[in-house]
């Protein structure tokens, strides 16, 4: 793919290119920034007044138990999946095109994993028993916490993806910040240099960097998938028409990749305009990340007729008319709006005049992420509405406080990335100079200026 | 006697990648640049495979395998040793049958969180960090130039004529 791109620039420019957008932001990202903080507040608030006045200001009612709150759980999860798969197995693959896109994509992966995990915290109401049900603690008669159930399995997992991803994205910035602080004087020097180890860029330390890089590469793979199958576990474990089903985590997994790479798609866009960066991530880039979005589209697409054929061919009632109702019953127009945008918007990109129309992409992705939060959605509350007894059927509709929180949700995740673009580079400075023309004697003298 | 990261010395600065390549093998060939220290501003793979060359391959591997294999003792470990302290007796069935099929979630997620732990303890081991010392020898050198540091050089002496001949761009002394 980089062997395509047209380069104006060398790596001379990376630096300095990259670095004057931190200096200089646009005015857009101030207006992003404030609206983020407000989000974020009213988030806040309907949190805190749910935490005063208990778990009656949620929509949750018999037997809906999980709404919204576990909705945007399995949501922000999947968008932090993007992240390590774009890092870790597109490293693997030797796809250089990852190389523009990768520290937006972790830093995108580890605030949509820390927003995630709120969820449980929120869900639970009393947070102050939180750790007491979510960490293998003995209760008061030492009973330990039963290891057989997909809900502690998924704390693990949880836990295990933020901290390994969080090591990924932040070793991956030790050489940036060790060009920051060589290019700062005073405070800022002090800080960044504390930040980057006193990083030099021996050959003796980037020998064993990338020989850890690769290493943590290859854990961090098999953790990708095993991450949103093990959120799946959480539902397909249960005896629930319509969630027990062998097929949910390759289903899931396949879902928060295409969610996950449309949500990269929908802020590096406007982030590459904030912070003039148009030059280093260029059309090409965001053009190999449509492909990726087509390529998970069209599995999630057949997962959802395979999902159908099973509850038919299984002869299973009770499945069959849960799926049967998911599309014609009271929440049809959740499941629909997830099938248009999921399945029947992505087919554009197709066309390489949509794929490399950066508005109509923006749009379309923008789009899948609407489809991938009606996904869960559908998934979660119209199999808990009917369950095996008919006079326990219930409703579900989201509260204002509810709707308050998801957008506070939104808030907290744009707040933490919008900071973190201001401080840190958006582009792996160092990675990226390895998919630009490389300065050879050889080249100068055929006329390739180089710095 | 200071560590090459902390004495004084000359240090070239080179523009291309080709001629830094080149001055590094002719440097570990010549014996008046003992204790040179070699910079680039990123990993191009020419220069891994020159490195490994001169370092063998990475020990940061032995770290990410003990890691890796603690991690999966403990995954399995850990609900086993709560299931020994209180057995839960499921259908009647006698304790002292464990549900390893379930435990199998724990000693993967275990796995990679420790592997990955060793694995940048390792890095930061092996690559001398973190380094309080460190000294920042040329603005550029985390940019967009090759160096070569010669502690204890002049800029009148053997070294610097060499390095000049070998393509470099500027010999500069460095403290």
């Amino acid at each position: 793919m980089s062997e395509e791109v047209a380069w104006k620039r060398s790596i001379s420019d990376v630096n300095s290119g990259i670095l004057v957008g931190i200096d200089k932001p646009a005015p857009t990202y101030y207006l992003a920034l404030a609206f983020s903080v407000l989000c974020l507040v009213i988030g806040a608030a309907a949190w805190i007044n749910q935490i005063y006045h208990g778990m009656g200001m949620a929509g949750l009612n018999s037997p809906v138990y999980w709404g919204v709150y576990i909705t945007n759980f399995v949501f922000w999860v999947g968008i932090g999946h993007a992240g390590t798969l774009i890092s870790a197995i597109l490293f693997l693959f030797r796809a250089k095109w990852r190389n523009s896109i990768n520290r937006s994509a972790e830093a995108m992966t580890v605030f949509a994993v820390i927003t995630a995990g709120l969820f449980p915290l929120i869900h639970v109401g009393r947070i102050w028993f939180a750790a007491y049900w979510m960490l293998p603690l003995p209760n008061t008669n030492g009973l330990w916490i039963n290891f057989r159930s997909p809900l502690i399995w998924d704390v693990f997992a949880i836990s295990t993806y933020l901290t390994v991803s969080l090591l990924f994205w932040y070793m991956g910035l030790v050489p940036d910040l060790a060009s920051i602080r060589d290019r700062v004087k005073g405070f800022r020097r002090l800080v960044y240099g504390f930040m980057s180890f006193g990083w030099t860029g021996s050959i003796r330390q980037w020998h064993h960097y990338e020989t850890g890089y690769a290493l943590l590469a290859a854990l961090a793979t098999p953790l990708v998938l095993s991450v949103h199958s093990i959120v799946s576990w959480d539902f397909s474990m249960a005896m629930q028409p319509g969630w027990h089903t062998t097929i949910f985590p390759p289903y899931f997994v396949a879902g928060a990749i295409l969610s996950g790479c449309a949500m990269v798609y929908s802020l590096v866009v406007p982030l590459r305009k904030m912070f003039q960066l148009e030059e280093f991530i260029r059309k090409e880039h965001l053009e190999a990340l449509i492909k990726l979005t087509l390529l998970t589209s069209t599995i999630v697409s057949y997962s959802y007729g395979v999902e159908f054929f099973i509850a038919w061919y299984s002869g299973n009632h009770y499945e069959w008319v849960i799926f049967l109702k998911r599309a014609t019953g009271p929440y049809a127009f959740y499941f629909w709006t997830m099938v248009a945008c999921n399945c029947v918007f992505p087919v554009a990109f197709w066309s390489k005049k949509i794929r490399t129309h950066i508005p109509t992409a923006f749009v379309i992705t923008v789009l899948v992420n609407v489809g991938m939060w009606f996904e869960r959605y559908n998934i979660i509350v119209s199999s808990l509405v009917e369950d095996f007894i008919p006079g326990s059927w219930g409703h579900y509709q989201p509260s204002w406080t509810e709707i308050a929180i998801t957008l506070g949700s939104f808030g907290w995740f744009f707040t933490w990335l919008l900071i973190f673009c201001r401080f840190f580079p958006l582009v792996s400075m160092s990675e990226l100079k390895l998919i630009m023309p490389k300065p050879l004697r050889g080249k100068a003298k055929k006329g390739e200026a180089h710095g | 006697m200071a560590s090459s990261e902390q004495a004084n010395g000359i240090l070239a600065t080179f523009e291309y990648l080709d001629d830094f390549r080149q001055a590094m093998k002719n440097t570990r060939k010549n014996d008046v640049f003992s204790g040179h220290v070699s910079y680039a501003p990123t990993s191009y793979h020419e220069l891994m495979d020159d490195a490994e060359e001169i370092y063998g391959r990475s020990g940061v591997r032995w770290f990410t395998t003990v890691g890796g294999i603690t991690g999966l003792l403990t995954g399995f470990g850990m609900p086993l040793a709560m299931d020994w302290d209180w057995p839960l007796v499921v259908g009647g069935k006698t304790p002292g049958i464990y549900s390893l099929p379930a435990y199998v979630v724990f000693g993967f997620e275990l796995l990679v969180l420790f592997g990955a732990l060793a694995t940048i303890a390792g890095m930061l081991f092996m690559g001398r960090l973190p380094n309080t010392k460190a000294r920042v020898r040329h603005k550029r050198l985390t940019d967009d130039r090759f160096a070569i540091f010669v502690p204890g050089a002049a800029l009148d002496g053997e070294q610097a004529k060499l390095l000049k001949s070998w393509g470099a761009e500027e010999v500069l002394r460095s403290k």
